[in-house]
């Protein structure tokens, strides 16, 4: 095992030896710092008068420009990883050394992460400013930096996995931009057009008081009215929803709710409402306003109990996540493990 | 002298040497046994069997697109064959690939390499990733820059290199490992002539050290030069032991210089010759001859009739002779 590994460690370092070495990486490290600082300025000035409430506002903004531009960079870092080498006439002196086709392609992969976690670095400055300024919790930063972290890796995954399947790098670069744009608009669409296509009919029946004694209860009531109507079914597709990035991350950032179990900040937000779509509508709703108890306040949920009482969304968008990355490598492996079986189309395997 | 191996040497006639890994003494060297390869209606290569032994220099020659790098793909176990097998040092490059690996350097005739490490750091990578820990491999390294003659771009990086001095690396890269088998796919393109001589020399060093060297090249003369023996390749099937044994057989030119051309021409009408097959090139004469018997008998005649001869020699090289004649047999 140990041996698999060095064999991993030699590609990791060869590749990092080749593209730490380029003048373009450093270039464009600095204008991905340069972006965030200009960005975290803009939002300091423009949070400053909302006093102490805007921290949360600027952390939650800053957080996901970092997601923004990482997963904007790391396809162009990975996505020719290994239909480049083969244009370049490198890959098959490797594929002819004891160097595995799995040592080769996560070598790889672990070179093109590592490279993205530069520009992760690089923003952790930022980011801690805007913990302080928003006085967030450890917790916070910390959950939100690993979900960068594992979000960049995805995407490196998926660039390597696509520069592996398909023969020219061009292709593969732009359809990883395409997976990652997937990703980050393609599933919320799905979820809205989704949940708008599948609709359920909802039987409501009410009946309302029209005479009330002192206590302002209802002694006489109208004859109850049964109206139907349609309502769009968003509990069917919140898987769609949870493989969104930014979805990912509002909703595995530990959530700091109010005295009145309401959440803080942009994150906690977007997480409860990721997590009301997980329940399915009722589908008969009976109001009487004479029935005995009624006219007080109907026991709703919380957002603190409807959070915590549903499935955990970042987990199951990372297990699919997981999986598209897992499959795009595997797909990789049998396209390019040696002694070769099938060559696509013109392509040269040399 | 070269000879030309046929197919019958590869074929195993008995079926119970069909293997040759089952046999008491695993025959090392190349053992190519009618294999095949084809890319979906292109059949590269159809039927190819020869035998390399080790201490030897094997050329493969063939016309253009005749199947091989196809052929030297297969043997460096990065394409698997359709059909037929393949034994490198004893081992299946499809089954048991790693050990194929470990034995075997392959110089690509495509000239890649890592732009921005240096000719240094190219060679400790590749040694590393054949498992050779770090100390060994520098040590290996520095020994390879001396035998390729690179000392003074050692340390530069390779995209300054010219091709010539690629085609060295690239060399350097596939014996970093010391392996017994080697295949050089088009090893003297691109090299000055001094760099081609001490090619020529490092080849027949390692064939003298007892590695099997498969060698192919367009440079026929360069090949008749250093090659033991030839494999001779077109549309993807190696040369039957027929069409060999015509080739040897058939008239090929030889190139007669004497002082006295008029003497000489005289001599060549007496014994036999038309003065119409004998041309004249400069001041020397070149009439075609069937065999080496012949060129015998007919230089012993000249000597003793008192013909100065200064060059008796045949005008094309055996392998060329060898090619033109095969592939001139092909298109009929």
């Amino acid at each position: 095992m140990s041996a698999f590994f060095s064999g991993v460690g030699v590609i990791f370092s060869l590749e990092l030896r080749q593209r730490v070495r380029s003048l373009s990486w450093y270039i464009l490290l600095a204008v991905f710092v340069g972006l965030i600082l200009m960005v975290t300025v803009l939002l300091s000035i423009a949070f400053l008068g909302f006093g102490e409430d805007g921290g949360g506002g600027i952390y939650s903004t800053i957080i996901y420009f970092v997601l923004l531009l990482g997963t904007l960079v790391a396809p162009a870092l990975s996505g020719n990883a290994i239909n480049g080498d083969r244009d370049a006439g490198t890959l098959a002196a490797t594929q002819v050394t004891l160097i595995t086709t799995w040592q080769l392609i996560l070598g790889k992969f672990l070179a093109a992460w590592v490279t993205a976690l530069a520009f992760l670095a690089a923003a952790v400055p930022f980011l801690i400013y805007a913990t302080i300024v928003g006085s967030l919790g450890f917790g916070t930063i910390l959950v939100s930096i690993l979900v960068l972290a594992g979000e960049l890796g995805i995407v490196a995954a998926v660039g390597v996995g696509l520069s592996g399947l398909m023969s020219r790098p061009l292709f593969s670069i732009v359809a990883s931009y395409l997976i990652v744009a997937g990703l980050s608009v393609g599933t919320l669409i799905a979820f809205g057009l989704g949940g708008l296509a599948v609709q359920t009919t909802v039987t409501s029946t009410s009946s309302y008081g029209q005479e009330y004694n002192s206590n302002g209860v209802a002694t006489s009531c109208t004859s109850s009215t049964t109206n139907e109507y349609p309502v769009p079914r968003f509990d069917l597709f919140w898987g769609a929803l949870v493989a969104n990035p930014y979805v990912i991350l509002a909703d595995a950032v530990p959530t700091t709710y109010d005295q009145y179990d309401q959440p803080t900040d942009l994150f906690g937000f977007i997480k409860l409402s990721v997590r009301s779509a997980q329940q399915a509508p009722e589908t008969v709703t009976v109001y009487d306003e004479c029935a005995p108890g009624s006219g007080l306040y109907e026991d709703r949920p919380t957002a603190r109990e409807t959070i915590e009482s549903t499935t955990p969304g970042w987990a199951v968008g990372l297990v699919i996540q997981l999986v598209l990355a897992g499959g795009l490598l595997i797909g990789a492996h049998a396209r390019t493990t040696t002694p070769a079986a099938k060559l696509s189309r013109g392509s040269r395997i040399a | 002298m070269l000879n030309l191996m046929t197919s019958v040497e590869a074929a195993h006639s008995d079926p119970a040497h069909n293997d040759p890994v089952q046999g008491d003494l695993a025959p090392t060297g190349i053992v190519v046994d009618h294999v095949g390869r084809s890319f979906g209606q292109v059949h590269a290569v159809r039927d190819a069997s020869f035998i390399a032994q080790p201490g030897t220099v094997t050329g493969l020659i063939g016309p253009n697109g005749s199947g091989k790098t196809t052929l030297m793909l297969m043997l460096a176990s990065l394409l698997k064959p359709d059909s037929g097998s393949i034994r490198i040092s004893g081992c299946d490059p499809v089954t048991e690939t790693a050990a194929v690996r470990s034995r075997l350097g392959w110089m690509p005739d495509v000239l890649g390499s890592w732009s921005s490490l240096s000719v240094r750091d190219t060679l400790i990578y590749t040694a590393q990733m054949y498992a050779i820990d770090k100390a060994a491999a520098a040590t290996r390294a520095q020994e390879l820059i001396t035998l390729v003659d690179l000392p003074e771009l050692a340390d530069s990086p390779t995209r300054v290199l010219s091709r010539g001095q690629k085609q060295r690396l690239s060399l350097a890269r596939a014996l970093v490992h010391e392996p017994d088998v080697l295949l050089l796919d088009e090893p003297a393109s691109g090299l000055d002539p001094v760099a081609r001589a001490s090619l020529r020399n490092l080849v027949r060093r390692l064939a003298s050290e007892g590695k099997t060297l498969l060698v192919s090249s367009h440079v026929l003369s360069e090949l008749d030069e250093m090659a033991d023996g030839a494999v001779y390749i077109s549309q993807g099937v190696t040369a039957s032991a027929e069409a060999l044994a015509r080739s040897r057989a058939s008239a090929r030119p030889w190139r007669i210089r004497s002082s006295d051309v008029v003497a000489l021409r005289a001599a060549l009408v007496a014994d036999g010759i038309e003065e119409a097959a004998i041309a004249t090139d400069r001041t020397e004469l070149i009439v075609a001859l069937e065999g080496e018997a012949a060129a015998s008998a007919l230089l012993a005649h000249l000597v003793a009739a008192g013909v100065a001869i200064s060059t008796f020699a045949p005008a094309v090289g055996d392998l060329e002779h060898a090619f033109i004649d095969l592939s001139s047999g092909e298109t009929k």
